[in-house]
């Protein structure tokens, strides 16, 4: 009687306990991981909200302009480069595609594709923050003279600084697995890590079609 | 509240007790212990309440003559600034969540701590920062546009401007890992047997709170970044010349501005939640209707903030939703007020000092929110705004709000925290200086905006050579501002006495009925020793409290079944 | 071959085989359970969606101005 109205009301953490002990896994550890991957996933949410707000403004300013891109000293600016942008993009894609093949290897116990298949993954991070920096000193527009510059610069400057911090983060991450930090079953650290990856990448599909294809 | 002691055999990772903290630099200073960092919180939002106080009694020296030389202009407008920026960031936002939401949710939902506690350190510590910075812009020329800091004029500020940008950026970062926090440690850490429909009033409005909390602040990070770019490196976001646009920051930042006031109000809420029933001796009316309605107007309050921008120049078709949206806020708080009288209706009332703070906030509030629904109005607003009308108005509901249920929540938790109870004479004495500072400094504000005086002005001698009255009035605002001043410095009086001399708590001072109060006073740094099931709803009245102490209880205690159990027997399930 | 060619060209045939591959592992990961589950396999169906934008640009039906 008393096991059934605690089984009926017990909230979802106990539930992760009890599934844990069912299937075999550290009970503690299943709990604590819970806890963790919705704190994170939590921040990716509070994170979305920073490049929407950003976003918006960019809307509003794109809206009220009466063409666009502005008219600068005279000038039309010229649009961006689309094929560029669409080769950067695939980059930053492929880097998202590598890194879910290195958290499946983990998952499989095959480390030494799992470092393959990270390091490629930093290298195509490292790639796409080399073309932004090629789009950056090649943009005829600048930060200063239009909305055009100031919304392009800082939105893909904000990205750019989390992909930075990503790539730095999937340093430490395989640092840290290669010293045996995590193990078959606990290598929260490489989900997170992953999910950092991949929300980075959406982040810029919005981006890519906000600035070179609308 | 009805709970077990006893748990089932469990071995999961909120049974886990670490061990005890050592040395007083782990105990005291850098410590991860939430109640330990409430207290922390505590101590700086008093003293910054210290600090943007006096720059508010600076203020109203000012204002005794029409043409006062007290200060130069400049300085008022850094004046106005600062009072402002500290009171909602350094003060309010600290008091209510960090101090009160720190010390009190986790204990009401049977957790050893928050779900990420050195990220609870961080976010305390980054309020000391964040302080540091904003106080620093004094020696550079501190920001005087006001605590919107509204482009184009807080372009022109100096190196003052960016500085409180940054300083705001930090205390944003520590709000928003506050509320992510707080919302991990409700969803995932509540005591077994606690449904979403057994926890506290309390735990509920911080739950709401974090919600605001963790979305909104980030889109102020992004306003003030953005501002931040517009003064150092000249970005044109707020530039016209070049495409920006001013409306552009309003809205940015009034998107965070507006559920801002939320942060403060709905802790209040919860601590009135839990005052009244237990002063009253009865249980709480309409439970669930409360406990949604926080829901109600955290989400609705995402979507009233350009009521804060109705003579800016936005369009009338986009004026008239948002003055229908602040209407409807209304309607879930009226519930809460309604319910509130409810609660009392009828009770055996103990007028403790806490009580009496929170039936004032009934009364301050309900003033303050009614004066808040003429300004909802477009043409009142149009009158209205930027006069002192809205200073009544939004300081009726914070320190007639805001402020008054903190010194209800501070009164009631501070014997949990401490052990120790504190004078009711000093409370009293306190609060009837503070409701009278309050009605003399704020009340005839309504009548002086209502005639034309305008906000954030220096003197007001044109003001006065049409209505030669508003001389006295606002000497006689002064006069009672000084009033609070005293309030407030014998809170403190009280806090040292109560440290020193005061008698000693036992567990349940007060007779409540919440889960915080099964354990010693002050509880241990593990909170509870086992933790325990969750059988019923809180504010049980007609039942004494299963436990004195669950800690206590050592022979094996077998949980009893559903059949014995007494249901809440006060049948206010609604 | 000029670079633009090379960039569409490299953004046309990346494109496809980022984005099927993504497919392939949107529909292994389908049955899994979990949050972590659930938040990639969203996050990865956006990201096929960009996959499908690039592609798009790459052959000139989106991003066509001038």
């Amino acid at each position: 009687m008393a096991v059934r109205s605690v089984a009926r009301t017990t909230p979802y953490l106990e539930k992760v306990a009890v599934e844990a002990r069912y299937n075999d896994v550290d009970p503690v550890y299943a709990e604590t991981r819970d806890i963790r991957l919705f704190g994170f996933v939590l921040f990716l949410l509070a994170d979305c909200v920073l490049f929407g707000a950003f976003v918006f403004a960019y809307l509003y300013l794109r809206t009220a302009a009466p063409t666009w891109p502005p008219v600068v000293d005279g000038k039309q600016l010229p649009r961006l480069d689309v094929a560029f942008g669409a080769m950067n993009s695939i980059v930053l894609f492929g880097s998202g595609v590598t890194m879910h093949f290195a958290l499946e290897s983990w998952k499989h116990l095959k480390k030494l594709a799992f470092n393959f298949w990270l390091v490629a993954t930093i290298l195509l991070g490292i790639g796409f923050l080399a073309g932004q920096a090629h789009e950056y000193m090649s943009a005829q527009m600048t930060w200063q003279g239009s909305t055009f510059g100031a919304s392009f610069f800082t939105l893909t400057g904000l990205h750019g600084f989390h992909v930075f911090a990503g790539v730095c983060f999937l340093t430490v991450l395989g640092i840290q697995a290669n010293r045996g930090v995590y193990t078959g079953s606990k290598y929260f650290g490489l989900v997170a890590g992953t999910l950092y990856w991949h929300f980075v990448d959406v982040i810029w599909v919005l981006l890519f079609f906000l600035f070179y294809l609308w | 509240m009805d709970v077990a002691a006893h748990p089932i055999e469990q071995h999961e990772a909120h049974d886990h007790i670490h061990p005890a903290p050592e040395g007083f630099i782990a105990k005291y200073v850098f410590s991860i212990d939430h109640k330990v960092i409430a207290i922390q919180y505590f101590v700086t939002g008093l003293l910054f309440m210290l600090i943007a106080g006096s720059f508010a009694e600076l203020m109203r020296i000012q204002l005794w003559n029409p043409k006062g030389t007290f200060m130069e202009y400049h300085t008022f407008n850094q004046m106005f600034t600062m009072h402002g920026t500290v009171m909602v960031w350094l003060v309010l936002i600290p008091l209510v969540t960090g101090s009160l939401g720190n010390l009190v949710m986790p204990l009401q939902i049977g957790a050893r701590d928050v779900a990420f506690p050195w990220l609870n350190m961080l976010s305390f510590w980054l309020i000391p920062v964040s302080g540091l910075i904003l106080f620093s812009t004094f020696f550079v020329g501190a920001p005087s546009s006001g605590w919107t800091e509204y482009p184009p004029i807080s372009l022109e500020q100096g190196p003052g401007g960016p500085l409180w940008c940054l300083a705001i950026i930090v205390v944003g970062i520590s709000s928003t890992l506050t509320g992510l926090n707080f919302m991990v440690t409700i969803f995932k850490m509540r005591a077994p047997g606690m449904t979403w429909t057994r926890m506290p009033l309390f735990t509920w409005a911080t739950f709401a709170t974090a919600l605001i909390n963790m979305f909104a602040t980030v889109a102020l990070s992004a306003a003030l970044l953005a501002l931040f770019f517009a003064q150092v490196y000249n970005v044109p976001f707020f530039d016209p010349a070049r495409g920006g646009s001013v409306i552009l920051y309003q809205h940015m930042f009034w998107f965070y501005s507006h559920p801002a006031v939320y942060i403060f109000i709905l802790p209040a809420f919860g601590v009135i939640s839990e005052v009244l029933p237990t002063f009253a001796r009865k249980t709480i009316f309409g439970y669930k209707m409360i406990a949604f309605s926080s829901l109600a107007i955290a989400i609705l309050g995402f979507a009233v903030w350009a009521h804060h921008m109705f003579p800016g120049g936005i369009a009338p078709w986009l004026q008239i939703p948002f003055m229908i949206i602040t209407y409807l806020i209304g309607i879930p708080t009226g519930i809460k007020i309604f319910s509130w009288m409810a609660t009392i209706w009828g009770g055996r009332i103990q007028f403790t000092t806490p009580m009496l703070y929170a039936m004032a906030f009934i009364g301050t509030f309900s003033f303050g929110g009614i004066t808040g629904v003429y300004l909802a109005c477009v043409p009142v607003d149009l009158h209205e705004h930027g006069s002192y009308f809205v200073v009544a108005h939004f300081h009726y509901v914070v320190a007639g709000g805001a402020v008054t249920a903190f010194f209800a929540g501070f009164y009631y938790w501070f014997p949990k925290a401490t052990g120790r109870l504190l004078s009711e004479k000093m409370g009293k004495v306190g609060f009837w200086l503070f409701m009278a500072g309050l009605t003399g400094t704020f009340l005839p504000m309504h009548w002086l905006g209502l005639e034309g005086m305008p906000r954030r002005y220096a003197s007001y001698e044109t003001f006065a050579k049409a209505f030669p009255d508003a001389v006295f009035w606002n000497r006689f605002e002064s006069v009672s501002s000084f009033l609070m001043v005293a309030a407030i410095a014998l809170v403190a009086v009280n806090i040292i006495y109560s440290i020193r001399s005061g008698r000693r708590a036992g567990n349940n001072p007060w007779g409540a009925r919440t889960l915080e109060w099964m354990i010693s006073s002050p509880a241990p740094y593990y909170n509870f020793k086992k933790i325990p099931i969750v059988l019923d709803r809180p504010y049980d009245f007609t039942q004494p409290l299963p436990y004195r102490n669950l800690d206590e209880v050592t022979d094996p205690y077998p949980v009893p079944s559903e059949a014995v159990l007494p249901r809440n027997a006060a049948g206010m399930g609604v | 071959m000029t670079a633009e060619l090379l960039e569409r060209l490299i953004a046309c045939i990346g494109s496809l085989l980022v984005g099927g591959t993504a497919s392939w592992q949107l529909r292994n990961e389908l049955p899994l359970h979990g949050l972590d589950a659930q938040v990639t396999k969203l996050l990865l169906g956006l990201m096929i969606v960009g996959c499908v934008l690039a592609l798009l640009a790459s052959l000139n039906v989106l991003g066509a101005f001038a």
